[in-house]
């Protein structure tokens, strides 16, 4: 059975330090520092379930620049709040550039 | 740094997660903990992470990181004479009052000798000035005493606080290292005068205070011992890419060969609740999703089914994956079946070490093997396809069957169950200490052949995925384990000839080795067969 999901979507700057993190890395990072927080994630189902989240295009290795990204939760979540809470949790170099709801 | 230019740049930003970042002040004690492998594994290392965090702990010290950088940046440094640094404030190692190296692993010996090299800090401890490097985690340090100031020998948690009051105390080095002297745990080969009579190795002190027997130290009492609860939780992947909580020190098993037993020798037990305390409190400081409880045999802790029965309830909805390695077959198959089934990675690692019941007794290895068959059904049940055997050769009293037993081991395993088999084969290698510490390591030729005659017997499959001894590389292993004091200068000179990365198969060079062994007048075969009716280590108890 399929809950049902609420999508914010995220465009992320990737900067400093951070450029130098592959999209792989990323997925840990994000993934991470969303467990830290107490906000409703959803996982995917399956047998290895993990923080579900999806990714536009990759930057290349070494370059600032924006990455698109869909959070997914089990509860819909006021984008505030989403900011207040993941923030605190992001490694520097990482850093919201703006949020849409869908 | 133009990072880009070097392979995984990660690893040298120092910007995990739980760093600790303290602003410098003149009087504060800098020390910077070295680890003589590649970040991946060394921040798998919860060693490191204990006396990180308790070290930082205390007020007037910083302490920070440093691992060997990969060829890469370390010949980049070499090359334009720039030193090696710290990851948090990228200070050059020269700058530090104190370099404490984990010295784990006897192959990682010549990395610890580049480091210091790159760092702009001189080799010889008695050319250092101010300079202390401290080494810890080795059984025997003895090869390694003309490199190193102080070894610590034990479990530094139990003296750390000590340890800060005496280099807050004294600023000299020389104050530094007599008060050091006098604390149980600490070995300063200085203090000691060594030397062969007879067929004996003698040791007499040279300062009235210092230790003799030098006894290592150990935790009493681990529920109330530091733990990192602010788990450095890397951005990118690692060797043990999991959180790791230990729930037991040392093993009540007896296994001949074993020399962690010894090192961590008496056994202890975290409670129940502490283990849970400490699991939910890294899982919230890191975030991580994979969370691994650690010990030698995690099939002895004397509240298994209730630990793992209590945290996979926990952490079933979050989705954290929980690993148990070092788990019995029995405990697989019977009483933690339950359980286990609902903890999504089943570590199926299991050390059988020899492939007939005779030897397995002679090595005084518990296990039996049709219970890791009935296992093996277990584990494509729950879904695991994959088992990770290990195996020795050249142990005592092995016949040629023992080993022609190890592929109809498999082959037998391989009909009952079709799991993928991922299989380890390592050369036995006596180590100070271990029960069998007296044993002879069998000769390169007769291990060659030994190492023949196994593969002769492995089903050629896809299933089967093997990685066995490189035979010259563990007999070195085996003489680091046993110098004296003598072997200092062959480390030295294959350190002179470029040995680096000498624990990776596709880095280790034999022959400068070999050169290094003939430019010091010995060889390998000579250091091997070098007896004497006490050991060079024979100053240190480890019980
Ligand atoms: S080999 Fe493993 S089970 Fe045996 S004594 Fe050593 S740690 Fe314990």
């Amino acid at each position: 059975m399929d809950n049902e999901r609420f999508l914010l979507k995220v465009k992320l700057q990737k900067h400093q330090q951070m450029k130098f993190f592959s999209q792989l890395d990323l997925v840990r990072v994000l993934g991470r520092a969303l467990r830290r927080t107490d906000l409703p994630i959803y996982f995917t189902k399956g047998f290895n379930p993990h923080v579900k989240l999806s990714f536009g295009d990759a930057l290349k290795l070494g370059q600032e620049g924006i990455v698109d990204i869909t959070f997914y939760f089990t509860a819909k979540i006021p984008v505030d709040e989403f900011k207040d809470k993941l923030i605190p949790q992001l490694p520097r170099g990482l850093s919201i550039v703006e949020i849409g709801e869908k | 740094m133009d990072w880009i230019n070097f392979k995984k740049p990660q690893r040298y930003l120092g910007n995990e997660h739980n760093v600790i970042k303290k602003s410098y002040f003149p009087g504060q004690v800098r020390i910077c903990l070295c680890f003589p492998d590649l970040y991946e594994l060394g921040m798998s290392n919860v060693g490191m992470k204990i006396i990180y965090g308790q070290l930082n702990s205390f007020e007037g010290i910083y302490c920070e990181r440093v691992f060997m950088p990969d060829e890469d940046l370390y010949l980049y440094l070499t090359e334009k004479k720039k030193k090696l640094f710290s990851l948090e404030t990228k200070t050059p190692l020269c700058d530090f009052e104190i370099l404490g190296f984990n010295f784990g692993y006897e192959l990682n010996f010549t990395n610890f000798l580049a480091m210091l090299s790159s760092g702009g800090v001189e080799l010889r401890a008695l050319e250092r000035k101010d300079t202390i490097v401290l080494g810890g985690g080795i059984a025997n340090p003895e090869g390694l005493a003309e490199f190193v100031d102080v070894f610590f020998l034990g479990e530094f948690e139990v003296q750390a606080e000590k340890f800060a009051e005496i280099i807050k105390r004294y600023k000299d080095k020389e104050e530094r290292l007599r008060a050091l002297a006098e604390i149980d745990g600490f070995y300063i080969p200085k203090f000691y005068d060594v030397y062969i009579k007879g067929n004996r190795f003698v040791f007499e002190k040279k300062y009235k205070h210092a230790k003799l027997p030098i006894r290592k130290v150990f935790v009493k009492d681990l529920d109330n011992s530091f733990f990192p609860v602010n788990w450095l939780t890397p951005h990118t992947a690692i060797v043990h890419d999991r959180a790791q909580i230990e729930i037991a020190r040392g093993c009540p098993n007896e296994c001949s060969f074993c020399q962690a037993r010894c090192l961590y020798f008496p056994y202890r037990e975290r409670g129940v609740e502490r283990v849970l305390d400490l699991a939910k409190g890294v899982y919230k400081s890191s975030g991580y999703e994979n969370l691994s409880l650690l010990s030698l045999s995690a099939s002895n802790y004397s509240n298994i089914e209730k630990l793992v029965e209590e945290i996979t309830a926990y952490f079933k909805d979050k989705c954290v994956g929980v690993s148990l390695p070092s788990l019995r077959i029995e405990d697989v198959v019977g009483r933690l079946y339950k359980s286990l089934r609902r903890i999504k990675k089943v570590s199926a690692t299991f050390a059988v070490e020899a492939a007939t019941e005779t030897l397995r007794e002679r090595i005084n290895k518990k296990i039996d093997l049709n219970k890791l068959f009935e296992a093996a059904r277990v584990l494509k049940s729950l879904n695991s396809r994959h088992i990770k055997l290990y195996f020795m050769f050249g142990l005592p009293y092995e016949e040629d069957s023992d080993l022609l037993a190890i592929g109809d081991f498999l082959r037998t395993l391989k009909a009952e169950s079709r799991l993928k088999i991922n299989l380890s084969i390592n050369a036995f290698i006596p180590k100070p200490f271990s029960s069998f510490e007296d044993v002879d390591m069998e000769s390169a030729q007769k291990l060659l052949k030994k190492k023949e005659l196994i593969l002769s017997n492995i089903p050629r499959d896809r299933d089967v995925k093997l990685s066995i001894s490189n035979i010259r590389k563990s007999i070195l292993e085996a003489v680091t384990s046993y110098a004296d004091r003598s072997f200092s200068k062959v480390i030295y000179r294959a350190f002179c000839l470029g040995a680096r990365f000498d624990s990776y198969d596709e880095r280790f060079n034999y022959s400068v080795w070999r050169e290094a062994f003939k430019q010091s007048g010995t060889s390998m075969e000579d250091y091997l067969q070098r007896k004497k009716d006490n050991f060079s280590f024979s100053h240190i108890e480890m019980k």
